[in-house]
């Protein structure tokens, strides 16, 4: 079966907001995502991981290269990706189930479609009770928890996520990793999941690709070798494989920071 | 509107509010204003020109309103703001939301936007009482003017503060154009919509005035402009607190609770 996702010698240049000078962000990227796999991506900031998750949600045009999703090459945004941003980026002026059901009242599905996914997308994010609310009465995780389902309420092929984690507070994060690992198993969906966090992408990862600093190129893949089941913080801050796999997702990204510095 | 649930609470919310130091002092401001002005009035050799007693200009008002021309100056002058008002904001709404929307619209219009904002309601009237004469449609047409602008520039400003993040997230959900305007823009520029009307009525509420004194129509600014023609100051006194005071009434129970409701609803605000 070929891969959900592929990516083959993608480069990208982009031209600085400011100086106007071209800034290499992307070199020869080539990388596969079979389906149902949850891969990590991660670097040093200014690898061009966001500049890749924008390129595959196709708000960012590219030129050289290509990148498919089912043998379809990706030109423009399309609900087959969707995307969970770094800021929960859900409609302020939407409720909790409007937010969530939004991707199938776009496409036009019929209410009661609508009403019986968003109930079960509701149940399956833990925001039952919550419907009627409005984002800015929801906790920093409870919005990014309705941010991904409002993602999956849309059924794209693949899911990208952006560092979706990186703006709750600690203890919500490990939650929110815990839930989207029982989510993984529950849907089965691809997922591209970024981030700077090594034990995220360690912990949610079935393979962790890591980025060297810009420009940015696929500098190894790390497999981790984890049943999903498995995958709880109290048993992952103690299993061998995870930990390991962790160090040397690390030691890699440390390279990288370093050469970052030097330069 | 003005008799909803939201407007009985903030009336009783108001009453309350006199019980507190707050209310006291704004008592005190008014006993001490209208003190200084019966002894300034006194010390006048002829109050009842340069400046009457606020006993005078209460018996005014009980005069005017007794003989029915105060309630009729007051309809008039409500009814142009509400009809001027309505037609500038249906004209402006619309047009703000265009130029925020496509930047080549906004390109074309926004100098000549900037140029006619500069040029106040009152420098047009000259050139619109030639062409319409002292009539109620050249009021209209300056409150119009008046209120088009504030409205356009803050609908306009609205659309393009939306967070980018907001649009992407609903091309991802794969939105289209026409969906985007529809389920961000539009929404996501109400509470600049709100400001603006808000801002928009206060403009258009200084032209009708001003334009009843000019096109010599009837209303509240034609009466304080006559009185001071026959030496009633205290009509003029009498015109000038109405204006006042209808404005904290209007701005009070209905821009403002509209204008925050928009806001609070969709805590887009940080408070």
């Amino acid at each position: 079966m070929p891969a959900k996702l592929v990516i083959q010698d993608l480069t990208h240049h982009y031209p600085d907001e400011y100086t106007g000078e071209s800034v290499h962000a992307l070199e020869k990227i080539n990388l596969k995502v079979e389906e149902g796999e949850l891969v990590t991506v991660v670097g040093p900031s200014g690898c061009g991981k966001s500049t890749l998750l924008n390129i595959l949600a196709g708000l960012l045009p590219y030129r050289e290269g290509l990148v498919t999703v089912d043998g379809v090459k990706i030109e423009g945004p399309g609900s087959d990706r969707g995307v969970v941003f770094q800021e929960h980026a859900i409609l302020p002026w939407r409720s909790v189930s409007k937010n969530i059901g939004h991707g199938l009242e776009l496409r036009g599905a019929p209410v009661e479609e609508r009403k019986q996914k968003v109930a079960a997308f509701i149940k399956l994010v833990g925001l039952e009770g919550f419907e009627d609310k409005y984002p800015h009465e929801l906790s920093g995780g409870m919005k990014q928890r309705c941010a991904v389902a409002r993602t999956l309420c849309a059924d794209p092929v693949v899911m990208l996520m952006d560092e979706p984690f990186a703006a709750v507070d600690a203890q919500t994060r490990i939650t929110l990793q815990e839930e989207l690992n029982r989510i993984a198993i529950a849907t089965k969906k691809t997922i591209i999941f970024i981030t700077h966090a090594v034990d995220e992408a360690a912990f949610l990862g079935d393979r962790c690709f890591v980025f060297s600093a810009r420009p940015g190129r696929l500098k190894a893949i790390v497999d981790i070798n984890i049943a999903r089941e498995k995958r709880i913080w109290s048993e992952m801050n103690v299993d061998k494989e995870f930990l390991s796999s962790r160090d040397e997702i690390l030691r890699l990204v440390r390279e990288e920071v370093n050469v970052a510095i030097e330069e | 509107m003005l008799l909803s649930r939201n407007n009985l609470n903030r009336f009783l919310a108001f009453w309350r509010h006199f019980s507190g130091a707050n209310a006291i002092h704004l008592v005190l401001v008014i006993f001490g204003i209208l003190l200084v002005w019966t002894l300034i009035s006194h010390a006048l050799e002829n109050p009842d020109r340069y400046l009457p007693s606020p006993i005078a200009v209460a018996l005014s008002s009980f005069d005017m309103v007794y003989e029915g021309l105060l309630p009729s100056y007051f309809g008039d002058t409500i009814g142009r703001l509400i009809v001027g008002s309505i037609f500038g904001l249906a004209l402006g709404i619309p047009f703000g939301l265009i130029l925020g929307i496509n930047r080549t619209v906004a390109d074309m219009f926004y100098p000549m936007m900037n140029f006619f904002q500069s040029i106040s309601g009152i420098a047009i009237f000259p050139i619109v009482v030639v062409w319409f004469g002292n009539s109620d449609k050249t009021i209209f047409i300056v409150i119009l003017y008046t209120s088009f602008f504030p409205i356009a520039f803050t609908v306009l400003s609205g659309v393009r503060e939306i967070p980018m993040k907001y649009i992407h997230a609903v091309r991802t959900l794969g939105g289209s154009r026409f969906q985007i305007i529809r389920d961000v823009l539009l929404p996501g520029s109400l509470p600049h919509i709100a400001t603006g009307s808000r801002l928009s009525i206060g403009f258009a509420w200084r032209a009708v005035i001003a334009g009843e004194m000019l096109a010599g129509r009837e209303g509240l600014g034609w009466m304080i402009f006559t009185a001071q023609d026959v030496d009633r100051t205290s009509e003029v006194i009498l015109g000038m607190l109405l204006i006042g005071l209808s404005w904290i009434i209007l701005d009070h129970y209905l821009l403002r609770p509209f204008e925050a409701d928009t806001i609070e609803r969709w805590g887009l605000v940080q408070r």
